[in-house]
């Protein structure tokens, strides 16, 4: 019955990577390419192309590290180099992803080739100097071609998309960050292009910006699809250009995800050659892996290319998390120049009432049922701040439906009657915008994955060492700078232990995600706290002593004080274990628990943090009618990469005690 | 297992350079705001691990496609006032409200106005003409924020013609 059900699976198994396969083919047919557009070269245009190629051959320019970077090209597993770029237009010479010769001396011919008519409609297709400025740029230096030779061209679009970006300076932006959107778990990077407009302070003028990203274009939104779709590859990444009041608006307000934005160094020479090779890369796609190549390494890879002094991507390890590629431009000393930090809502929010009186709070609580309230106890100005405060937190509660919706919902109604409220006070609102959090900055967390070595022993007088692997990236008792403090996402955290009496290797936990979100509830947050866990653990107890799968959802709350340095939690827990040889429910190999978890954090010291946790489950009509275990944490960062950990934790069956080193990197 | 569904996205998002800069399609009633972005249902734990795998599950999500209303910046422009004012509008209304705010400085600058404080006065008087109620459309909204910024010449909105 067991090997019918293996057939079967491993049949829907190929069949699903087959029909990934034909999906993903799908995705490649382009349009019209260039090079097929291209009349043949005139004599006179041949042979002055021919005598660039031949001087290009003689200084060896397609070995050189600009071409390289330009094509994107990369040593294989096998050694040979082959771009990573995947949408054939952006190649003009058929061969050209794995030849960066053939395409160079392709590209010289194409510079000098006329465009062949073709159907206007065809967006794909630009005379090749448009197309690819930022090697017509590079090649024109290097070969000093000379101008009067080319043919006619019109680069219009790319002009415009020119004086438009037309930056004085360029910072790569980190919208942090916040796992209540589990969508944004990791954060993201994309680049802000600083608009050239001298006469206007900056403050009045940093919306009208735009952003450059780089995305996947997903063909599904069901999940499971997804994420192995995701996973090999097999959606299309593009690069995008959005205004950057969009991107404002999606990740500080919608989102509220706090954004940095960090200002890095590019000579005036080097900006034209990253707007130009930008343009470049609009051309084609790049195949989106989330785990490496994706909206982080490529954008790191187009800085790259306009600027050879700096080594970005040979930084990022795998997997690339977006905070990975701001650590990799301060890899590179000098290269960030300044850094910004652009609260979200919700901080701003917080920050706004942290400064009220009580009377205020207790006003601000009053407006959000009754807008129309009177507030005669209040002062003028502390009137004005509690409407406006009232205001952010009808946008917060209410983002979803503010944005989604056609002013018809009870958020709408609300707000409309706050702002009717405010605007008759012809007094302006003065802006009090929060402090930098310098010890939150993105750039000092610690590195993302984390390997960890310890020996410890149990009350059987036993001794182990303990082995933990986790490839990303945080968790409560981790070097909390740059992280949020009571956040914990993990990625394939591993437990190995070696026993040293019986001289065997054990597998005590595997888990594929582990999450904790824990949010404080204050006055105007009543957001629950979560955990969400699903992998596989080693159980010893009545069930059995075996290797089960493991999932896990529970939900409760959180009260923290003093900066969230000292939180305590309370959350439900949903169990559901199977195994093939546990002795669970009605001796089923499947297990159910529910019971409550609780937990104490403290962050003694900057680097010093304690971590108690205790839970106990119920196990209903199974072997054993409960299950617990506690365990306390002392954890101190050492230094950013490194921490020094003791553990207890006791269960029904024993108590261990582990002292461990931690390296992050 | 719920998923998130995008009904529509649109915004002046443009694949860059060849291929597919977007084309401003019909004049739409819906404008080109946030609004434009429709959550079909809340995520789900499957949702949760793909999040957790991918770095930039939000844009992809989010979905936002090559334009496809009336908010395309002139078929692959600069910003204009009234997309600007569309896709700000829930951050506008707050700060029209209050008389000043970093959006309504930005969009006097866009619309080459002399100063930004005197375009939050000028707008927050007249609230109510551009926020009669929640359910004016963003583009209503837009039409006649850009009428009160050219009708009151004091503010000198040179770009909006």
């Amino acid at each position: 019955m067991r090997a019918a059900w293996l057939i079967v699976a491993s049949a829907a198994c190929r069949g699903l990577i087959i029909a990934l396969a034909a999906a993903s083919c799908l995705t490649r047919q382009g349009g019209q390419l260039t090079r097929q557009t291209l009349s043949p070269l005139a004599a006179d245009r041949l042979a002055y192309a021919r005598e660039l190629e031949q001087t290009a051959r003689r200084m060896r320019l397609a070995e050189a590290e600009q071409w390289l970077r330009l094509g994107h090209w990369h040593a294989t597993l096998s050694g040979y180099l082959e771009s990573q770029a995947d949408g054939d237009n952006f190649f003009m010479s058929p061969n050209g992803k794995t030849n960066p010769e053939l395409e160079l001396e392709a590209t010289i011919e194409g510079f000098f080739s006329e465009l062949a008519p073709y159907d206007p409609k065809e967006k794909a297709v630009q005379h090749p100097i448009c197309q690819f400025p930022a090697r017509f740029a590079w090649l024109s230096d290097q070969l000093k071609i000379d101008p009067s030779r080319l043919p006619a061209h019109d680069c219009a679009r790319y002009e415009q998309f020119k004086s438009l970006v037309r930056p004085e300076s360029v910072a790569l932006v980190f919208s942090s960050y916040y796992l209540n959107n589990p969508a944004s778990a990791f954060g993201h990077t994309f680049l802000r292009f600083h608009k050239a407009q001298y006469d206007v302070p900056v403050k009045q003028r940093e919306l009208l910006d735009f952003g450059v990203e780089f995305s996947a274009d997903p063909d599904t939104h069901f999940a499971p699809v997804y994420a192995i779709k995701g996973m090999i590859g097999a959606f299309p990444g593009t690069f995008r250009r959005l205004p950057y009041y969009y991107k404002v608006r999606e990740y500080n307000d919608y989102e509220s995800r706090d954004l940095w934005e960090y200002d890095i160094k590019l000579t005036p020479k080097q900006l034209d050659m990253l707007v130009a090779h930008v343009w470049e890369l609009g051309s084609t796609f790049f195949d989106y892996f989330y785990l490496s190549e994706n909206c982080s390494y490529h954008i790191l890879g187009a800085i790259e290319a306009a600027d050879l002094d700096v080594d970005l991507t040979s930084h990022l390890g795998w997997p690339v998390i977006p905070a990975d590629a701001v650590k990799a431009l301060y890899a590179n000393p000098g290269f960030v120049t300044g850094l910004h930090y652009r609260p979200s809502s919700r901080t701003r929010f917080n920050w706004e009432v942290r400064g009220m009186t009580s009377a205020q709070e207790a006003a601000i609580e009053r407006l959000i049922i009754d807008p129309k309230t009177s507030l005669a106890e209040l002062a003028p100005r502390q009137q004005i701040e509690a409407i406006d405060a009232a205001q952010d937190l009808v946008d917060l509660r209410y983002a979803k439906e503010l944005v989604g919706d056609k002013g018809t919902g009870p958020g709408a109604k609300l707000k409309q009657a706050l702002l009717e409220r405010r605007a008759e006070i012809l007094v302006p609102s003065i802006d009090h915008p929060p402090p930098v959090p310098l010890d939150r900055e993105p750039q000092l967390g610690h590195g993302s994955r984390r390997i960890g070595l310890g020996g410890g022993g149990d009350l059987k007088s036993q001794h182990f060492l303990a082995l933990d692997l986790r490839l990303a990236l945080h968790d409560l008792a981790d070097p909390p700078n740059g992280y949020p403090e009571l956040s914990e996402l993990e990625f394939l955290p591993t437990r190995l232990r070696y026993d040293a009496t019986f001289q065997h290797v054990a597998l005590d936990q595997l888990d594929l995600v582990h999450v904790i979100s824990l949010t404080p509830q204050n006055a105007f947050d009543r957001h629950l706290s979560w955990e969400f866990r699903l992998g596989s653990e080693r159980i010893d107890d009545a069930g059995c002593n075996c290797y089960v799968f493991h999932g896990q959802f529970g939900g409760g709350i959180t009260f923290a004080t003093a900066e969230q340095r000292a939180a305590i939690f309370f959350l439900t827990n949903a169990h559901v274990w199977s195994g093939m040889h546990l002795d669970g429910l009605f001796h089923a190999p499947i297990r159910l628990g529910i019971g409550p978890e609780g937990g104490v954090r403290l962050r003694i010291a900057p680097n010093f943090i304690a971590l108690v946790i205790g839970e106990w489950d119920w196990l209903p009509a199974q072997t054993g009618f409960a299950a617990w275990n506690a365990t306390a944490t002392l954890r101190w960062a050492v230094a950013h990469w490194l921490a020094l950990d003791a553990t207890a934790q006791y269960d029904e069956r024993t108590g261990t005690g582990v002292v461990s080193t931690y390296l992050y990197f | 297992m719920k998923k998130l569904v995008i009904t529509a996205a649109t915004l002046a998002t443009m694949v860059l350079g060849a291929g597919s800069l977007a084309e401003a399609g019909p004049y739409g009633t819906a404008g080109c705001g946030l609004g434009s972005i429709v959550f079909g249902n809340s995520p789900g734990i499957v949702q949760i691990f793909a999040a957790t795998t991918n770095g930039t599950f939000a844009t992809q999500t989010f979905g936002i496609t090559s334009g496809t209303s009336n908010c395309v910046d002139g078929g692959g422009g600069g910003p204009t006032a009234a997309a600007f004012i569309q896709t700000n509008r829930q951050a506008l209304s707050k700060e029209i409200s209050r008389g000043n705010g970093e959006t309504i400085a930005n969009l006097s600058t866009l619309s080459g106005c002399t100063d930004p404080n005197a375009v939050g006065a000028s707008l927050q008087k007249n609230f109510k003409v551009i926020f009669p109620d929640a359910t004016v459309s963003d583009t209503q909204v837009s039409s006649s924020m850009i009428s009160v910024l050219r009708t009151d010449k004091t503010l000198g909105c040179a770009k909006l013609i």
